[in-house]
């Protein structure tokens, strides 16, 4: 069953909160999620551009008090 | 269409620059883009081995926010590229030799792919796209 991890990149600055979400998908199974708090106002276009790029899927964006949550699904 | 590789040449020691190459190198290496770094003149003194983050790097406006501020250290996130893409990171052989240092003995470990001549840096470069910092 696939399973959402959290990450609270919160508090990093760029590129901190991409490369903690891509170390975690790297040890994710195909289907399970990635849910990246980010204070980084980079991060809410960032992390799309870049699942975009190498084909993961995001699942949702949303903006919360002072942070970004982008939730990202390992697809590949 | 493969993506044409990234060469970066960084010649700079000041804080900001080499944080932008890191920044670029690291970022375009997890985007599925190749990237090969070469490292010379007075960038390769933040390379030295045994420098904690704090003696690395030479000034720049942003230094010491760099320093006091949550910012990934720029050597370190040229390890996360090069662990998490694909990522060569080059010594200039000449500057290797002015300083009488030894790639795997006075540089940042398991970091470096070895010492490399301008030459053929530039001449791989040109089936790619070629930055200088």
């Amino acid at each position: 069953m696939a399973e959402r991890q959290k990450i609270d990149a919160r508090g990093a600055f760029c590129p901190g909160p991409l490369m903690e979400l891509i170390a975690a998908l790297k040890l994710a199974e195909i289907g399970d999620e990635v849910d990246v708090w980010s204070s980084d106002k980079g991060s809410a276009s960032d992390i799309p551009a870049w699942c975009a790029k190498v084909g993961h899927s995001v699942v949702e964006t949303s903006e919360h008090d002072g942070y970004w949550s982008v939730v990202v699904r390992k697809a590949k | 269409m493969q993506t044409k590789p990234l060469y970066i040449m960084l010649c700079s020691g000041e804080h900001e620059k080499i944080q932008l190459a890191a920044m670029v190198a690291s970022v375009a290496a997890v985007s599925d883009r190749p990237v090969e770094v070469f490292v010379t003149m007075n960038a390769i003194l933040a390379f030295e081995r045994g420098k904690s983050p704090a003696e690395r790097y030479q000034g720049g406006h942003f230094h010491e926010m760099f320093k006091t501020q949550n910012v990934p250290d720029a050597v370190e996130l040229f390890g996360q590229g090069k662990m998490l893409g694909e990522m060569k990171v080059w010594c200039c052989s000449m500057v290797l030799d002015l300083k009488h240092w030894d790639c795997d003995k006075n540089l940042t470990e398991d970091l470096f792919d070895g010492p490399l001549g301008l030459a053929k840096f530039l001449a791989d470069a040109e089936s790619g796209e070629l930055i200088t910092i």
